[in-house]
């Protein structure tokens, strides 16, 4: 019984939400039947166009830049894989009216291409609906957004129409046109409920890939715990002990392990670390030998950030370090 | 737009087999079944649109700016075209002239002999808004012409030109100097008449002391002004008026990874005052016609396809005036 009420609920759930945004009738036919069916798809779009293009943001990282959706008024942004490239991240996201936040990306399935990132900025942010509840069809009309090439203030995100044209289980295919710069951008129904992340494309212009939103639901707890799922060809996975911190270390008399060189332009160097410095925690324990501080570091990979404290002239000083590639 | 790389998407299809449901070809946002439901579209286009071949070629499209015969084109496809003949409905016509053309626009006007022609219906704005659906010009059969859809895609924008305005000279610096080196033959520079080894002096009335000065200058500069250079050939001082032209109509373009998944897209595809931008897609080979909106009005003439997610048309507003300056034009001769 219980399980039925369960299932009663949740169908009650998506009735609720389809009657809010009844199904537009023109998805039913098999083509437009004229310029009234037309004016339909194109009604629904122009209503749905501001709020979503707002949600809508560009998110730079190192020398490239992608897309992505913000989905909640605290900031979290759903984008792709292949744009943020893997776990804790900075990332700069700019929105639609030019103005820049930082964000940090979380979790991502490297197999399907999903990834999460969420604004550190404090909101309210911008956000757009997530069609969790699955309710496109083959055929449906959609639109996409995206900062096609990069952010343009003067552009704007440009908006693209199409159709759903091919369904698959971790993909969908549309033939509204992407390009680079999309990549991680939305692809809305004509509520303006988020249905799919851009992904990819092929050579033909019907060749449109995204991410559908269920791939995203599949992954979302892991993502949010900032998880890196898959070994998918999307984001390449970090490798245990290719971190390197840049920094030679004795074991003094007094039982603290003492940096007696830090190398150029190494973790160490740029995290501010200075010969002498005692290390006495990372990550919040105890080092009391080399041993131990080696014991931690092997299981790191590049990237990876560490708190390291260090007693430099009686006080301890915290420095945060980003590990370089050994 | 900025110079940094970007986060290209892959260019392959995932091969996993998967089961999926397919929509047919015909029902896509391109696909036949379409072209019944934009019938007024269809119909302007077959009347003011002009179809324009190279020998047996299709090599572009023209608006009917008048019922005398006089067509509106893209003028950088259309010059360097031999053999030229148009259609217009199901009538060929040939000989074609040049008569008139707006470089900084990239506009031509052509002429052919026929009488009682449709002119374009032009409409009253552009500014339909974003999301509005258009029209334009595919592929073409004989008798018929062929619509695409699509929506306009983002703001009102001028296309600033890929890698600025150039004067098409080589400069080497000597002794305090500004030596012409090498110059290409399509440069403004050379047509009016500038050649290696001559010294300039001054640009546009401005004395400039070095390459640098040169450079600074031209930021501010547009494609097709027109600007005095002096210059000393011999020990005399001469003046040549150099019309500017885009770098990458001087040098050619250096592909992007994202002209790589573009397909064919237009040589001149920036340097434009004002454009609406709009995803039909089209080719290189699809510019120059109307953009027409669901009641068949012209709201612009498609002028560049960009790349795989942007064609730019210039707005009916700025439309009509280029073409009643250049019908002005030309009927003065």
């Amino acid at each position: 019984m219980k399980t039925l009420s369960a299932l009663t609920l949740l169908a009650m759930l998506i009735f609720a939400n389809a009657q809010e945004h009844p199904r537009l009738p023109v998805n039913d036919k098999k083509v437009p039947a004229g310029t009234p069916d037309m004016r339909e798809i194109e009604t629904a779009l122009k209503a749905a166009l501001p709020a979503t293009r707002k949600a809508t943001v560009c998110l730079e990282l190192g020398q490239g830049s992608g897309s992505g959706v913000i989905i909640s008024a605290e900031g979290l942004i759903l984008t792709a894989a292949h744009v943020t490239g893997g776990v804790g991240k900075e990332i700069t996201a700019i929105l639609a009216d030019g103005s820049k936040v930082k964000c940090e990306s979380l979790g991502l399935n490297s197999e399907t291409d999903c990834a999460m990132a969420k604004i550190l900025d404090k909101g309210p942010f911008p956000f757009v609906e997530v069609d969790r509840d699955d309710l496109s069809k083959l055929g449906d009309w959609v639109f996409s957004l995206g900062h096609s090439g990069g952010y343009d203030k003067d552009r704007g995100a440009g908006v693209r129409i199409g159709r759903l044209v091919k369904i698959a289980d971790s993909t969908v295919q549309s033939d509204c046109t992407l390009i680079g710069g999309d990549s991680g951008g939305p692809l809305f129904d004509l509520h303006g409920r988020l249905i799919g992340i851009h992904s990819r494309v092929g050579s033909n212009l019907q060749q449109n890939m995204h991410v559908p939103i269920r791939e995203f639901v599949r992954s979302w707890d892991q993502m949010m715990k900032s998880e890196f799922m898959g070994e998918g060809p999307f984001a390449k996975k970090p490798v245990k002990g290719s971190g390197f911190l840049g920094v030679a270390t004795e074991d003094a008399k007094d039982g603290k392990v003492r940096v007696t060189k830090v190398g150029r332009e190494s973790a160490a160097e740029k995290a501010e670390m200075k010969i002498g410095d005692a290390i006495i925690r990372i990550d919040g324990k105890d080092i009391t030998n080399k041993d131990a501080m080696q014991k931690i570091l092997k299981d790191k990979a590049a990237e990876d950030k560490l708190s390291i404290v260090v007693l430099r002239d009686g006080k301890e000083i915290e420095l945060k370090v980003v590990l370089t590639e050994r | 737009m900025k110079a940094h790389s970007f986060f290209a998407l892959f260019f392959t299809i995932t091969t996993a087999v998967q089961a999926f449901d397919t929509l047919e070809s015909e029902f896509r946002t391109n696909g036949n079944m379409m072209h019944a439901v934009v019938t007024r579209a269809q119909q302007s286009l077959q009347e003011f649109s002009a179809v324009i071949y190279e020998g047996r070629k299709e090599a572009g499209y023209g608006i009917v700016a008048s019922e005398e015969g006089y067509i509106l084109g893209k003028l950088s496809e259309l010059k360097p075209l031999k053999e030229i003949k148009i259609r217009v409905g199901d009538q060929e016509f040939s000989p074609v002239a040049l008569v008139a053309e707006d470089v900084r626009w990239d506009v031509a006007l052509l002429k052919i002999d026929a009488k009682g022609l449709k002119p374009a219906v032009f409409a009253e704005t552009s500014d339909i808004g974003q999301g509005s659906w258009v029209v334009a010009n595919g592929a073409t059969s004989r008798s018929e012409r062929r619509p695409m859809v699509g929506i306009l895609s983002a703001n009102f924008r001028e296309i600033r030109v890929e890698g600025g305005a150039v004067l098409g000279i080589e400069l080497k610096e000597d002794k305090e100097k500004i030596i012409v080196g090498n110059l290409p033959e399509i440069s403004g520079a050379f047509k009016a008449g500038i050649r290696q080894g001559d010294i300039i002096v001054s640009l546009g009335g401005k004395k400039m002391k070095n390459r640098a000065a040169i450079a600074e200058f031209m930021k501010d500069r547009r494609v097709g002004e027109k600007l005095e250079v002096s210059y000393i050939r011999d020990g005399k001082e001469q003046k040549a008026e150099v019309e500017l032209a885009g770098r990458a109509d001087t040098y050619g373009i250096e592909k992007s990874r994202n002209d790589t998944m573009s397909g064919d897209v237009s040589k001149r595809r920036s340097g434009f005052p004002r454009v609406l931008q709009h995803d039909v897609q089209g080719t290189s080979k699809t510019v120059g016609g109307p953009l027409v909106d669901l009641d068949g009005k012209c709201i612009g003439m498609n002028i560049a396809r960009a790349n795989r997610a942007e064609s730019f048309a210039i707005p009916v507003e700025e439309l009509r005036e280029i073409s009643q300056r250049l019908l002005e034009e030309a009927r003065k001769k």
